[in-house]
Order: structure tokens, then C-alpha cells, then sequence
């Protein structure tokens, strides 16, 4: 816990305090961080420096260890209280609690059995309680959203790096979350792909969605992010407006060195 | 050739087809059945139960199914399991078969990757649905092969159910080989009962693995 532990009043997800570690390597420590509803929160920062596992914890993909990641105060898979060492939440519970926030990963891990349309309409038929039919309609539109409307009886495997992203954005906008989480979304993609999807997400942003990236591509957090959070071997060095960290001279020296080799490539 | 003979044993023969049939189809189902349920249980628990499971399978896996049979039909009364042959032997089978079937589930969960569950768990659906909806048909694509092999090795497996006097084909021919001195006619008549099991089921292994293909490499124009 830090002295800064109240958070503005329109905080989707707060993390205080919040740190995890592998055996003795310490991946994330001490990390202080407030999600604004209808923003977009880019997480930026080197290698290894735990942007993904902060983003995996905000869902207890990753079971954090220390600390507390609330969404709307309610604490995130452990149980709320003061017994030690802490109790995970029911299944149950858990599955409510992620319901709330979609996530798009790195490899879009789209199921490969399904047409684009069964990938967006399973959740609704198992998890929403849809019929089919709903669970189509409801699917099409989602894809409709994402420009892909006309590949929706396509299976992934005819599809294109970032027709396939783009379908795993429908499927975590269609169940209606709270907030998506974005895991390097155009990482796996091949240059001239990335475009199509920072567009969609550039559409999502405006249509005010809760967002929050790791990423790579510098344009879309200097351009379409709300806040730009950096880390470096697992701790927050800043969470401010983009202008702060993409200035000409950052006062922070991890950032000016870690924007410098973005300065050396033409990318910023 | 004496014809005759398998006119006068021919129900005999067909009989023992049916009981070799009843016990293959239902202790092998059964045997798949439990080894699904071995692996899943293995997916999900901790190191003690999987110390157990990893016991059973060793266990199970380290007898020959002879010995499990005797253990079973002759030494089931003394702890008050009285079974008849067929019963033994259809028991018998799903246990025998398990083990085997569970460690080619437990291959193929983990021949689908993590982020597959991991795309399931973050859509809030339930350990079952995402085995039942997302990883059982995707594993299907690679232990197709495997799980019609080894039926295919059960169904030959069957003839050993003869030593508990269960009245299956091997049983029937013998019978029949020793009361009229002849043996070529009547075993080359129950090697082509198997082979046709086995045809059988080859040819349904094959159009399991079509089935659970399709979706590959499927270009649309």
C-alpha cells in the first residue's frame, strides 16, 4: 500500500500495491494504477518489463501476489478480507468477475473448429444463455463492427492475420464488456496488417470503450491514448498523458533512453 | 473344405461374434469413457491427485489383462464380486482399456495450446464447456489415429476373455475345432471375423478424422 490510496471517482479498475513473482524473480512490484472509464490506457515499456503480466493480472489470468486489483471496488480473485495467505474467489465467482472485461491476445487464439461467427456467438450461446439465432445476429453485428461482416461463415484458417484479430475483437466486444484488454494485438502481424486493426480499435476508442493496451506501435499510444503507462523491470515509472512521455525530452532517463531507440528507427 | 460343418456350427460361431462384439463395443466405450474421465480429473488436480491417477495407470498398465481377468472373475467372490463371465470380461475390459485411453487424452490436452483456454476462461465459460465446446473437438484432430489404433489392438484383445470361459468367438472355435478334429476351416473363419472388426473400425477411424478435419485448410474463394 502507498499513500496514494484513493482513487478518482471514476476509476473502472484500480491496482494498489500490486506485485508478482516467479520463484524469486520479481515480475511486477508495487504498481499503482487507476483504469478511467471510456479511456484508453497504453502500457508501454521494454521487454521483460511486465506490461503483460500487469495486463494479465487485471483479470487474474495471472494470480497476483501481492496488493489488490479492484474493478468497481470489487477485489479481483482473491477473496476480500484479512485472512492470510489469501483465499482465490469461487469459480464461480471468478467467471462473473472476467465476464466483465474482454481480452484480446497477442496470437488471437481464436478456436480453429469455428467459423468467425461461431467464435463470436459461443460465448453468447454458453455463457449469455442466448439462443443460436440471437447469439448470430448478435455475432454479425459485432463483426459488422469490425468490417469484417462478409467473413462470417469463414473458418480462421482462411483468413488473414488481421481479419483473424480483428474477428477476436468482435468476440470480446459481442459479450458486452466492462473494459477490453489488449495483449500487443498487432505483435503477430505482418506490418501491412497492423493498420486495419489499430483502426478498429481507434473506432472502438471513440466509441468510448475502456481500453488498455500493450503495445508496441508508439503512433497509436502518442495518438489515440488517453494516459501512457510506462514500466521497466516491473515497476510503473509513469501513468500520464501521452504529450509527457513523447515529448522531445521525457524527464524520466529510462523513458528517454527506451523512446531513443524508437528516434533512431523513424517510428516516432 | 467340409461346409457342412459350419452349417452345423455356424449359430455357435455367430453367437460367440455377437458376445465378442458385446464385450469389444461396450468395454472398450466404457474403457474410453473411463480414460476421459482419468484425464480430465488429471487436467485438473494437484500433485497428490495426480500421484494417485499416475498409480492406477501404472498399476492397470503393468499386469497383463489375463492376470486382471483371473484376479477378477476367480478372485472377485472372496471379496463378494460375483460376476459371470461376460460381465467379468466386459469389467474387465474397461479396466484394462483405461490407461491407455487416458494418457492419449492426456496427450491431447496437451496438444492444444493455453491460449485456447485461456480465450475461453477470459469469455467466463466453465471448465466443462470449454472441454466439451473447445478443446475436445480440436484434440480430436490429433488423437483420432491413435484412439482407432488402439481399438483396433482391443479388438484382437477380445479372444483372451475365452480363458474366463466367456463364450466368444475364440471360445466357440475351439469348441469346435476339438470336437471334429478340424482346425485350418474354423480359424481361418474367426481370422476373418476379426479382420472385418478390424476393417470396421479403420474404416470409422477414418471417417472420424475426416469429420473432425474439415475445418482445415478449408479455403473459401
Amino acid at each position: 500500500m502507498t499513500e496514494n490510496s484513493s482513487s478518482p471517482a471514476n476509476a473502472l479498475i484500480t491496482a494498489r500495491g500490486l506485485g508478482k513473482h516467479y520463484g524469486t524473480f520479481q515480475a511486477l512490484s508495487g504498481i499503482d494504477l487507476d483504469i478511467l472509464k471510456s479511456e484508453v490506457t497504453c502500457l508501454i515499456g521494454p521487454s521483460g518489463s511486465g506490461k503483460s503480466t500487469l495486463l494479465r493480472c487485471l483479470n487474474f489470468l495471472e494470480a497476483y501476489d501481492e496488493g489488490e486489483v479492484r474493478i468497481d471496488g470489487q477485489l479481483v480473485g482473491w477473496q476480500d478480507g484479512k485472512a492470510s495467505p489469501r483465499k482465490p474467489v469461487s469459480a464461480t465467482k471468478l467467471r462473473e468477475q472476467r465476464r466483465q472485461v474482454g481480452m484480446v491476445f497477442q496470437q488471437f487464439n481464436l478456436w480453429p473448429h469455428m467459423t468467425a461467427a461461431q467464435n463470436v456467438a459461443e460465448a453468447l450461446v454458453q455463457v449469455k444463455g442466448l439462443s443460436k439465432a440471437e447469439a448470430r445476429d448478435k455475432a454479425i453485428l459485432a463483426l459488422a463492427r469490425v468490417n469484417l461482416r462478409d467473413k462470417a461463415d469463414n473458418h480462421p484458417s482462411a483468413l488473414s492475420g488481421g481479419q483473424q484479430q480483428r474477428v477476436a475483437i468482435a468476440r470480446a466486444i459481442a459479450m458486452e464488456p466492462r473494459v477490453v484488454l489488449f495483449d500487443e494485438p498487432t505483435s503477430a502481424l505482418d506490418p501491412e496488417l497492423v493498420g486495419e486493426v489499430l483502426n478498429v480499435m481507434r473506432d472502438l476508442a471513440a466509441d468510448g470503450m475502456t481500453m488498455v493496451v500493450v503495445t508496441h506501435e508508439m503512433g497509436f499510444a502518442a495518438h489515440v491514448a488517453n494516459r501512457v503507462a510506462f514500466l521497466d523491470h516491473g515497476k510503473l515509472v509513469a501513468c500520464v498523458p501521452p504529450d509527457e512521455i513523447f515529448r522531445q525530452d521525457p524527464a524520466d532517463p529510462r523513458i528517454r533512453s527506451f523512446l531513443q531507440t524508437y528516434r533512431e528507427r523513424n517510428v516516432v | 473344405m467340409e461346409l457342412d460343418l459350419f452349417i452345423r456350427y455356424g449359430p455357435a460361431l455367430l453367437s460367440g461374434f455377437g458376445i465378442t462384439v458385446l464385450c469389444w463395443i461396450v468395454g472398450s466405450l466404457g474403457g474410453m469413457g473411463l480414460g476421459f474421465l482419468i484425464a480430465c480429473l488429471y487436467q485438473w488436480s494437484g500433485s497428490w491427485g495426480r500421484a494417485c491417477l499416475q498409480a492406477y495407470i501404472e498399476a492397470v498398465r503393468g499386469t497383463p489383462f489375463m492376470i486382471q481377468l483371473f484376479i477378477l472373475y476367480y478372485g472377485g467372490p472372496s471379496f463378494g464380486l460375483l460376476l459371470s463371465p461376460v460381465q467379468a470380461g466386459i469389467f474387465g475390459f474397461i479396466i484394462y482399456g483405461s490407461p491407455y485411453f487416458a494418457e492419449i487424452f492426456r496427450a491431447g490436452f496437451q496438444a492444444v495450446p493455453t491460449g485456447q483456454f485461456e480465450a475461453a476462461r477470459c469469455c467466463g465459460m466453465t471448465e466443462w464447456t470449454i472441454v466439451r465446446r473447445i478443446v475436445l473437438p480440436q484434440m480430436l484432430v490429433s488423437i483420432t489415429a491413435p484412439l482407432t489404433n488402439f481399438m483396433i489392438i482391443l479388438t484382437k484383445e477380445t479372444a483372451i476373455l475365452s480363458v474366463v470361459t466367456v463364450p466368444e468367438l475364440l471360445f466357440e472355435t475351439q469348441t469346435m475345432a476339438a470336437e471334429t478334429f478340424t482346425y485350418i476351416e474354423p480359424f481361418l473363419a474367426l481370422s476373418l471375423f476379426y479382420w472385418a472388426m478390424v476393417e470396421f473400425t479403420s474404416w470409422l477411424g477414418r471417417r472420424v478424422e475426416r469429420h473432425v478435419t474439415r475445418h482445415q485448410n478449408r479455403q473459401t474463394p
